[in-house]
C-alpha cells in the first residue's frame, strides 16, 4: 500500500471507530496521545525525541470534548478529501473552509491545534493528511533527477538557484543520482558559493541551501535521501548557538513535533562546522558573544540532545573562548578556501 | 445702666409647646427640604393606618400632591378609617403633646408630633389654614363636617375659622395643607420611597398616589389580613429608671408603694418585693407619693443585680414573615424572595424585642442607580420605614458585618437586592431625637445578623440552582447540537450510514450530570 492509501484508511478507522461504538449503544471516546511537555521524552535508542505512554481521553459525554470531537471529525473528513482528490490545503485554508461547518473554530490556533491532534491520533504527518505548510522547503543544486507528477526534474539542470524542495515532498520520486553525498548548508550566500566553486563536482555531492532553521518538507527531503539513497548527511552552518541548533533539529528533531520526528530526524547527519575549535584552529574572524548567545550556549548544554561528549566540548570551547563566526568568514582566505580546503579537511576528519 | 431682673424676667415668658416647636422646629424632624416632605407624609400615614386598624378597617389611603409653585404644594391626604368626631378635629389638629401618660406599648408613632406638627409646618411657611373634611358615626348615624382653622401657637390650640356640616359617603378624615419649603424627591429619602416601604411593611393597607406629574401609582394590598392591635404590657424592672419609678407613683391610685410595683411592673411577685425591701432597707409600705428619687435610683440599681424572668413577650406583634413575603412580592415582584420572623429577645436584660428579615433578589429589588442595580437596605421600627441616618444605625451595621461572599454574592453594593429589616418592640432604642437609626445594642446586632444569615442562605441556595439549571440547560443544548454533528461527520469518514443514535444521545444528556470523565490535559505547545 502506498502513503495515501494507508492514510485514507487510517482516516475511515477514525470514523468507524466511532460508529462501532455507537451500534454497541456505548458513549464513544477518541485516545489522543498528550503532546504536553512531560509526554516528550529524547529516545535513547532513535536519537530523537518521541511521545510518551501519556494520552487525553476525548468522550462524546463531556461537554468541552464533544466539541473537539467534532471539530476532529470534521478536519478528518475534510483531509480524506483532500487526500483522494490528490490536493493539499494550507492550514489557513482550511481554517477558511471550516466557517461553513456545523462546529466552530475560536481562531486559527485552535484548528491548527485540531489538526496536530489528528496528526498524533493517527501517527501521519500533515503532509501525509494533505496539510501543507505555508513556506516552501530548501534549495538543492547537483546530480539527482527527481519526479514530481509527470515531469522530471534534474536538479543540476534548474538554474543556479537549484530545485525548490516543494512541501508534497512525499509525493516525489527519486529516480536516478550520481552523488555519494549531501551538504547543506545554512545560507543561501554559502549555498551560491559552493555551487561557484562547483563543490558539486569536487565533492560529488548534494548542495543544500537551508535558508535558516529547516522546514518541515526540507528534514522530510534530507531524512529520505539519507534513508532511501544511503547518502550521508553533512551539515555546515555557522559559529554560535543558532547554527548548531539549526543543525540538530535536523539530526534529532524538535521537541514539538515529537510525534512525527519518525518522518523528520535523520540522527545519523553530521555537523561539519563551524565548531569552536574551527574558530581557533582556523582563526576565523570572529564577533563576541553576546548575552543572548551565552544563555542560549547553556541552556543547549543541558538539551538531552547535547549530550555527546564533542558537543559538550564544543559548547564549553564557546563559552569559555567567547566568540563566535559565520560561516562566510572563510573568505578571508580568500573565496575559494572553504572549497579548497575547509570543506576537504573536514570531510576527511569524519 | 443695669437692668433691674425683674425686668429681665418679663421677658422671659412661659412657652407653649407650640411656640418651642415654631421657633425650633428641626426637632420635629422638619430639617431640609426632602426630609420636611417625607416627614409630613410619615405622620399623615401612620395616623392613618394606626387610626384604620384601631377601627379594623383595612386601611386605604389617598394622597394627592399637587405642585403649585417652585417648592410650594399643596397636600391632600385621605384615609377611610372612622373619622375624628367635630370636637376634637382641632384637638387632634392643633395641640401639641394631647394627652401624654407612661404607656409601654408598641407603637408606629414615635417618631414626631404627629399630626398637630404638619398643620404647624404649613402654616409657618405659607401661612395659609388647613382644611379637614371628616366622616365619622354618631350612633347609627354617619355625619360628615368640614372646618378650616390655623393653630394659635400662643395658646397651643386651633382657631377655627369656618365650619360646616356636609355629606359624607363614608368615614374617614381628608386633609389638605398648603407647604413651602419642601421637595418632592424620588431619591432614597424622599415622599415616594416613603410610601413604597411603607407598602412592604404593611401588607394589608393600599395606598393610591398621585404625583406632582399627575402620575398616578395604586399600591394594592397584597393581604386582607388586619394585624391584631398591640396591647399594652407592663414594664420590665429592667427596663425602667428612676424617673420612670416616681413618675408611675405620681399618677398611682394605689395607696402604698408595694402594690404600685406589683401592679406596675411585669415579673414582680410579693416574694421580690420583700426581696427589695430587706436588700435596701426602704419602708415599701409608705405611700408612692412619698417616694424619694434617692430611693427610686436605689431600687432600679437593684432591679440590675436581680434574676428576673425575661419580660412578656405578648405585646409583641410582628408582621409575620408571611406577610413581609406578601408585601415584598407585591411591591418588588422579585424572582426570589426569603423571609423570617425571629423568636422574641430580650435587650438591655428588660426590653423585649423581635427581628424580621427579609431578602429579595432580582425583578424591582434593589435601587436603579443610572444602568446599574445597587443593593437597598430598608429599615423599619414597628412597621415604619427609617430613612434617614442610615450609616449610624444597628441595622447598618450588622449587615456591612455579614460576610456575603459567603452566600454567593460577591459584592452586595452591586446585586439587585433588597433587605428588609423590622425591630419590632415597646421601646426601640433609638440613637438620637430624629428617631431615625437604631442603637447597636449587641443582642439586637447579633439578631439581625442571625435573621439575615438564614435567609442569606436560603438566597445562596436559590442563586446556585439557578445557575446550575442555566449551564444544564446550556450542555443540553450543545450535546443536542452536536451529538448528531459527530455521528453523521463520522458515518461520511467511515463511508457508512448513519446509525439509530437515539439511545447514545439520552445517555449523554443524562450522563453529563453524574458522570465525572477525567480531564484531558491541555496540550502545551514550545
Amino acid at each position: 500500500m502506498n502513503r495515501k492509501d494507508i492514510t485514507v484508511n487510517k482516516l475511515k478507522s477514525l470514523g468507524e471507530r466511532i460508529i462501532d461504538e455507537i451500534n454497541q449503544n456505548s458513549v464513544p471516546s477518541i485516545k489522543v496521545p498528550s503532546r504536553g511537555t512531560s509526554n516528550i521524552v529524547y529516545d535513547d535508542d532513535k536519537r530523537y525525541y518521541v511521545l510518551g505512554e501519556r494520552y487525553g481521553q476525548r468522550s462524546l459525554g463531556n461537554v468541552k470534548q464533544i466539541t473537539k470531537i467534532a471539530q476532529m471529525v470534521y478536519v478528518a473528513n475534510f483531509c480524506k478529501d483532500l487526500v483522494r482528490r490528490g490536493k493539499t490545503a494550507t492550514l489557513r485554508e482550511m481554517y477558511y473552509v471550516s466557517e461553513g461547518w456545523d462546529v466552530d473554530f475560536g481562531d486559527q490556533q485552535e484548528s491548527n491545534i485540531v489538526g496536530e491532534d489528528l496528526e498524533v491520533t493517527l501517527g501521519m504527518t500533515r503532509e501525509d493528511l494533505g496539510l501543507m505548510p505555508e513556506e516552501d522547503g530548501a534549495s538543492v543544486y547537483g546530480n539527482l533527477v527527481i519526479q514530481e507528477d509527470d515531469v522530471e526534474i534534474n536538479a543540476l539542470k534548474s538554474g543556479k538557484s537549484g530545485y525548490t524542495i516543494s512541501p508534497t515532498i512525499d509525493d516525489v520520486k527519486f529516480l536516478e543520482h550520481d552523488v555519494e553525498r549531501v551538504i547543506a548548508v545554512e545560507t543561501m550566500g554559502m549555498f551560491h558559493r559552493l555551487v561557484q566553486e562547483e563543490a558539486y563536482k569536487k565533492f560529488d555531492t548534494l548542495i543544500v541551501g537551508l535558508k535558516g532553521q529547516a522546514a518541515r518538507a526540507t528534514r522530510r527531503f534530507l531524512k529520505r535521501v539519507n534513508q532511501e539513497l544511503n547518502l550521508p548527511v553533512y551539515i555546515c552552518n555557522d559559529g554560535d548557538p543558532w547554527g548548531f541548533h539549526i543543525a540538530m533539529v535536523i539530526i534529532s528533531g524538535s521537541a514539538k513535533l515529537a510525534h512525527v520526528n519518525h518522518d523528520l530526524a535523520t540522527p545519523d547527519a553530521k555537523f561539519l562546522g563551524v565548531t569552536a575549535s574551527d574558530i581557533i584552529n582556523y582563526d576565523l574572524p570572529t564577533d563576541p558573544l553576546k548575552d543572548i548567545d551565552v544563555l542560549r550556549l547553556k541552556e543547549l548544554s543541558k538539551d538531552p540532545r547535547y549530550r555527546d561528549e564533542n558537543w559538550q566540548m564544543e559548547i564549553k570551547k564557546m563559552l569559555k573562548i567567547g566568540k563566535k563566526a559565520e560561516q562566510q568568514s572563510f573568505s578571508k582566505y580568500g573565496l575559494e578556501y572553504v572549497v579548497d580546503t575547509y570543506l576537504p579537511e573536514k570531510l576527511d576528519a569524519m | 445702666m443695669e437692668r433691674e431682673a425683674a425686668e429681665l424676667f418679663e421677658e422671659f415668658k412661659e412657652l407653649t409647646a407650640s411656640e418651642f416647636f415654631r421657633r425650633n422646629k428641626q426637632m420635629l424632624g422638619f430639617s431640609g427640604k426632602i426630609r420636611s416632605l417625607t416627614m409630613v407624609f410619615h405622620e399623615l400615614i401612620t395616623n392613618s393606618l394606626d387610626a384604620s386598624e384601631e377601627a379594623g378597617i383595612q386601611p386605604e389611603i389617598t394622597i394627592d400632591l399637587k405642585r403649585v409653585d417652585k417648592d410650594h404644594y399643596i397636600l391632600k391626604h385621605t384615609d377611610n378609617g372612622p373619622g375624628i368626631p367635630y370636637a376634637f378635629i382641632t384637638k387632634v389638629y392643633c395641640t401639641m403633646f394631647a394627652g401624654s401618660k407612661f404607656r409601654n406599648i408598641q407603637s408606629r408613632g414615635q417618631q414626631g408630633l404627629g399630626c398637630s406638627g404638619c398643620v404647624l409646618l404649613s402654616q409657618m411657611t405659607t401661612g395659609k389654614p388647613a382644611r379637614v373634611v371628616s366622616g365619622y358615626y354618631e350612633g347609627e348615624k354617619l355625619k360628615g363636617v368640614e372646618m378650616t382653622f390655623k393653630m394659635d401657637v400662643k395658646k397651643n390650640k386651633g382657631l377655627i375659622l369656618d365650619r360646616k356640616e356636609v355629606e359624607v359617603k363614608s368615614t374617614g378624615v381628608s386633609i389638605e395643607l398648603h407647604f413651602k419649603d419642601v421637595s418632592y424627591s424620588l431619591s432614597e429619602q424622599g415622599a415616594f420611597e416613603y410610601i413604597r416601604r411603607t407598602m412592604i411593611a404593611n401588607p394589608h393597607a393600599k395606598i393610591k398616589f398621585r404625583d406632582p406629574t399627575g402620575h398616578k401609582f395604586i399600591f394594592e394590598r397584597a393581604t386582607d389580613v388586619i394585624p391584631p392591635l398591640p396591647k399594652e404590657v407592663l414594664p420590665h424592672p429592667r427596663g425602667v429608671t428612676a424617673d420612670d419609678l416616681i413618675f408611675m407613683a405620681k399618677h398611682t391610685d394605689k395607696r402604698r408603694f408595694r402594690s404600685l410595683l406589683t401592679s406596675s411592673l411585669s415579673r414582680m411577685s410579693t416574694k421580690r418585693v420583700n426581696e427589695i425591701e430587706e436588700a435596701t432597707g426602704i419602708d415599701l409600705n409608705k405611700r408612692p407619693k412619698d417616694m424619694k428619687w434617692e430611693e427610686a435610683e436605689k431600687i432600679v440599681d437593684l432591679f440590675a443585680q436581680m434574676d428576673f424572668m425575661a419580660p412578656p413577650t405578648s405585646g409583641l406583634i410582628p408582621i409575620g414573615k408571611e406577610q413581609i413575603d406578601k408585601g415584598m412580592r407585591e411591591i418588588l415582584s422579585p424572582e426570589f424572595a426569603a423571609t423570617t420572623t425571629r423568636k422574641p429577645k430580650t435587650y438591655r436584660g428588660g426590653v423585649a424585642f423581635v427581628i424580621e428579615a427579609g431578602i429579595s433578589y432580582g425583578g424591582d429589588s434593589g435601587r436603579l442607580v443610572g444602568e446599574q442595580k445597587k443593593a437597598e437596605i430598608m429599615r423599619f421600627a414597628n412597621r415604619v420605614p427609617l430613612t434617614f441616618d442610615q450609616g449610624s444605625c444597628a441595622i447598618t451595621e450588622a449587615l456591612k458585618s455579614i460576610d456575603w461572599k459567603r452566600y454567593g454574592i460577591r459584592d452586595l453594593d452591586n446585586a439587585p437586592i433588597t433587605v428588609f429589616v423590622n425591630i419590632v418592640s415597646t421601646n426601640v432604642p433609638y440613637l438620637s431625637t430624629g428617631k431615625q437609626s437604631v442603637a447597636p445594642e449587641a443582642e439586637i446586632l447579633h439578631e439581625v445578623r442571625q435573621a439575615t444569615m438564614k435567609i442569606a442562605r436560603s438566597l445562596q441556595k436559590y442563586i446556585r440552582a439557578k445557575k446550575a439549571a442555566k449551564e444544564e440547560a446550556l450542555r443540553s443544548k450543545i450535546f443536542e447540537n452536536l451529538v448528531p454533528v459527530v455521528i453523521r461527520e463520522a458515518a461520511v469518514l467511515a463511508e457508512t450510514d448513519v446509525p439509530e443514535y437515539d439511545a447514545v444521545l439520552a445517555k449523554v444528556t443524562r450522563k453529563a450530570k453524574f458522570e465525572n470523565i477525567p480531564l484531558e490535559s491541555e496540550a502545551e505547545n514550545e
